[in-house]
């Protein structure tokens, strides 16, 4: 290959795909740069919709009717209030829907948690609003509602003063039993970050990569109701025993940074094989803060979770250059629901301008890729490459995955 | 769990007769529209004779068509070019591709080729082989069938058949090379071919694509689950070939006794030691400690064995179909007989 020629999978116009097939793409009427929130909820009249949470506003969250996944079809797409506020994360348990509201800056309104009532997709009912504005929150960034009663947020709160502004979303529990009014039961900040606190503030990581001590995900499972597993942004990976929501413990904690770059984001536990998934998120275009990875770790002794590798990546000195952020983001989290694809060993990643990647970590000291989807760049893309975001695989192992910017949602089949 | 078959990247081996019009057949391929995602491996571009204005990107041995075709040139040998391809594909060097054609050219014997794609491990870790499509000419394949022994090991060997030239000769010799191929291969289907007109999905699909008892299981069993509606020791049939080769027959073999793992691959390996080179094909179905597994074979090189996800039917006993030369039905019933009453007082 002559020097100067342009790599094949490094030119953001081709699509490469290896085992995967694309069935249907959907441009969500022109608003497609969408958040990290994908949920199923399967309708009374039999129908099947993917609800979306978006990356920014004008708009709120759409709902898409997946049930032929080679015909998607719009079925909802909502406004938000104003142009400072995103939704970003959502999620359906029955038809119920719970959706996040992060605002750019503190003090604004809304920041919390709206709760609907989806029984008529085409018609979402507010059924009320969980309020976590305050002069220093921001709102909400990530919700995990999995169970019909409880949501897992990272928030802010109109009563939490941060140390460091970065540091304004931490871990809280809210209870919505009653849908109509939910109530907080528990709360837990890694400690040093609010003012008053008794431990030190923690060292941060040197600029550029000063990103906050911060809740992201904060995944529970019936497997484990008293743990949390929680990625906690520059605090690295953090299972917390939550077994008495009045005194939140921690149970593991690990963290790749320094000397890594920080940005933990998902920790998803692997729980017939003591393993945790932990990925990282890139927040950096053209692989400014590379390395961001997803790692394996050994969870068989909690106090001591031990790296054991990484996945697999495809190689940086073509992806870096392909357009927009290249690295780890967010898993598919084997969401204890009937319309979630669950698995022990399949693990299904995105890697923003990487696409979405599918491993098989039967060997978890080397695991494989055998399956990824790297869509060409959508049009008028701000960072001229694809940019997957999230994605959400459901119990008939068909893949639905979505771009930050423009691009919607990509369905498609894995042949593994 | 992973389906071991069907993550893997097919490969089509074509092997033809001198003069099968091969060369025609692959240039006018690589031009097809659908070749798009298909890799092509072949000996020398020169033959071939790709026009330069359709090559879009090139590096030491592979060029990207227009249509989307990547054409590859072996280097050093097949094993390390298809090693390369699949290297150069994941580190983003080349175009991705789905499934990859190979021309065999030169090669009487494809039969080391396909042991190749069956015992290197990394190959196999990547490729699957799908099958092998020989080519024959309606002028001269009716007479090398009866003179090489080569000819009709590459007929013997193939998936599927391509008669060409047929507008050189004419329908009563055409109908002869039929049953002379048919005697040979009973298995195999032919189709006409002019002038390498054909569509590359008539290259594709030949082989085991899952481990999942599907439609397309189903259909690559084929003859071996014809007897499905036969039953007990006695059903055995035994056909033998024309008067072009009486010595190649086609014995479908039923057994209602489970197998392990271990008398089962004893006896093959016993059967294709002594016999290796009588033993021309056998494909079908096995019960494993009850399991379905699916056993397939060309002379002495077997592809994996695949576990089914289930049974197709309820009928659960064992049933291969062999093509072997001067080799009788009762012959291998003695041998699996013999290797399972020595296994059973281990």
């Amino acid at each position: 290959m002559s020097l100067n020629a342009p790599k094949p999978a490094g030119r953001a116009d081709q699509t490469l795909s290896l085992n995967m097939k694309l069935l249907s793409h959907h441009g969500l009427a022109g608003f497609g740069g969408m958040g990290e929130g994908m949920a199923m909820q399967q309708t009374r009249d039999g129908r099947r919709i993917m609800w979306m949470a978006h990356e920014s506003a004008p708009k709120n969250f759409t709902g898409v009717d997946v049930t032929d996944p080679r015909a998607p079809k719009l079925v909802v797409q909502t406004e938000l209030p104003h142009m400072q506020v995103r939704s970003n994360s959502l999620d359906v348990v029955g038809d119920i829907m719970v959706v996040a509201y992060q605002t750019k800056t503190v003090n604004l309104k809304p920041a919390g948690i709206d709760i609907f009532d989806i029984s008529t997709p085409e018609k979402p009912k507010l059924i009320s609003h969980f309020d976590c504005s305050g002069p220093y929150s921001r709102g909400v960034h990530c919700v995990w509602f999995v169970d019909g009663k409880t949501v897992h947020i990272a928030s802010g709160a109109p009563d939490f003063q941060p140390r460091n502004p970065l540091d304004d979303q931490f871990y809280r529990i809210i209870d919505i039993s009653n849908p109509a009014k939910p109530v907080e039961t528990g709360r837990w900040w890694y400690p040093g970050t609010r003012e008053g606190d008794a431990a030190p503030a923690p060292a941060r990581l040197p600029a550029p990569f000063d990103m906050g001590f911060r809740t992201h995900n904060t995944n529970v499972y019936p497997e484990r109701p008293d743990r949390a597993y929680i990625g906690y942004i520059d605090g690295g990976a953090i299972v917390l025993d939550i077994s008495d929501q009045s005194h939140i413990k921690v149970a593991s904690q690990w963290n790749h940074s320094p000397p890594f770059n920080g940005f933990t984001h998902t920790v998803l536990p692997l729980f017939k094989r003591d393993l945790w998934v932990v990925s990282d998120e890139c927040v950096m275009d053209d692989g400014k803060d590379w390395p961001k990875l997803v790692w394996m770790v050994d969870a068989r002794n909690e106090a001591n979770p031990v790296p054991i590798g990484t996945f697999p990546m495809p190689p940086p000195d073509v992806f870096t250059k392909r357009g927009g952020r290249f690295g780890a983001h967010n898993l598919h989290e084997n969401l204890p629901l009937p319309l979630s694809f669950q698995s022990d060993t399949i693990v299904v990643c995105t890697f923003f301008n990487g696409g979405v990647r599918v491993y098989d970590t039967s060997n978890p000291y080397q695991v494989q890729e055998v399956a990824y989807f790297v869509p060409g760049a959508p049009t008028m893309s701000p960072s001229g490459a694809i940019q997957l975001n999230d994605v959400y695989v459901d119990e008939r192992q068909i893949v639905y995955t979505m771009d930050r910017f423009g691009g919607g949602l990509y369905v498609l089949e894995m042949n593994i | 769990m992973r389906d071991p078959l069907s993550g893997k990247l097919p490969v089509t081996l074509i092997t033809g007769f001198l003069g099968s019009g091969k060369t025609t057949l692959i240039s006018r391929l690589l031009k097809h529209p659908d070749m798009k995602r298909v890799a092509v491996v072949i000996n020398e571009i020169g033959e071939i004779g790709i026009d330069p204005d359709l090559v879009t990107m090139s590096s030491e041995n592979v060029s990207l068509l227009a249509n989307g075709c990547l054409c590859c040139t072996v280097r050093t040998d097949l094993q390390e070019t298809l090693r390369e391809l699949f290297g150069q594909r994941r580190a983003g060097q080349i175009a991705d591709f789905d499934r990859v054609i190979v021309e065999t050219t030169g090669l009487a014997d494809p039969a080391p080729v396909v042991q190749t794609l069956v015992s290197d491990t990394m190959l196999a870790a990547q490729y699957r082989l799908d099958g092998v499509v020989t080519l024959v000419d309606a002028v001269n394949g009716a007479a090398l069938l009866e003179q090489q022994p080569e000819a009709k090991k590459q007929i013997a060997l193939a998936d599927r058949i391509l008669i060409t030239k047929s507008d050189l000769s004419n329908e009563a010799a055409i109908t002869v090379l039929r049953e002379a191929i048919h005697a040979v291969n009973p298995q195999a289907d032919s189709r006409i071919v002019l002038m390498g007109v054909i569509e590359p999905s008539e290259l594709t699909g030949l082989g085991l694509a899952s481990a999942r008892a599907g439609a397309g299981t189903l259909r690559f069993l084929g003859e071996a689950l014809d007897g499905s509606s036969e039953s007990g020791e006695r059903y055995l049939r035994e056909r033998t070939g024309s008067r072009h080769d009486p010595a190649i027959n086609t014995l479908s073999l039923r057994f209602d006794t489970r197998f392990t793992w271990e008398t089962f691959s004893a006896a093959m390996e016993l059967l294709t030691t002594l016999r290796g080179p009588d033993m021309l094909r056998v494909k079908g179905i096995v019960n494993v400690d009850g399991k379905a597994v699916v056993v397939q074979g060309v002379q002495h090189i077997f592809h994996p064995p695949v576990e089914l996800d289930r049974w197709p039917s309820a009928d659960t006993g064992t049933r291969l179909v062999f093509i072997t030369r001067n080799i009788r039905a009762e012959t291998i019933r003695g041998l699996f007989a013999a290797v399972s009453a020595v296994t059973a007082n281990t």
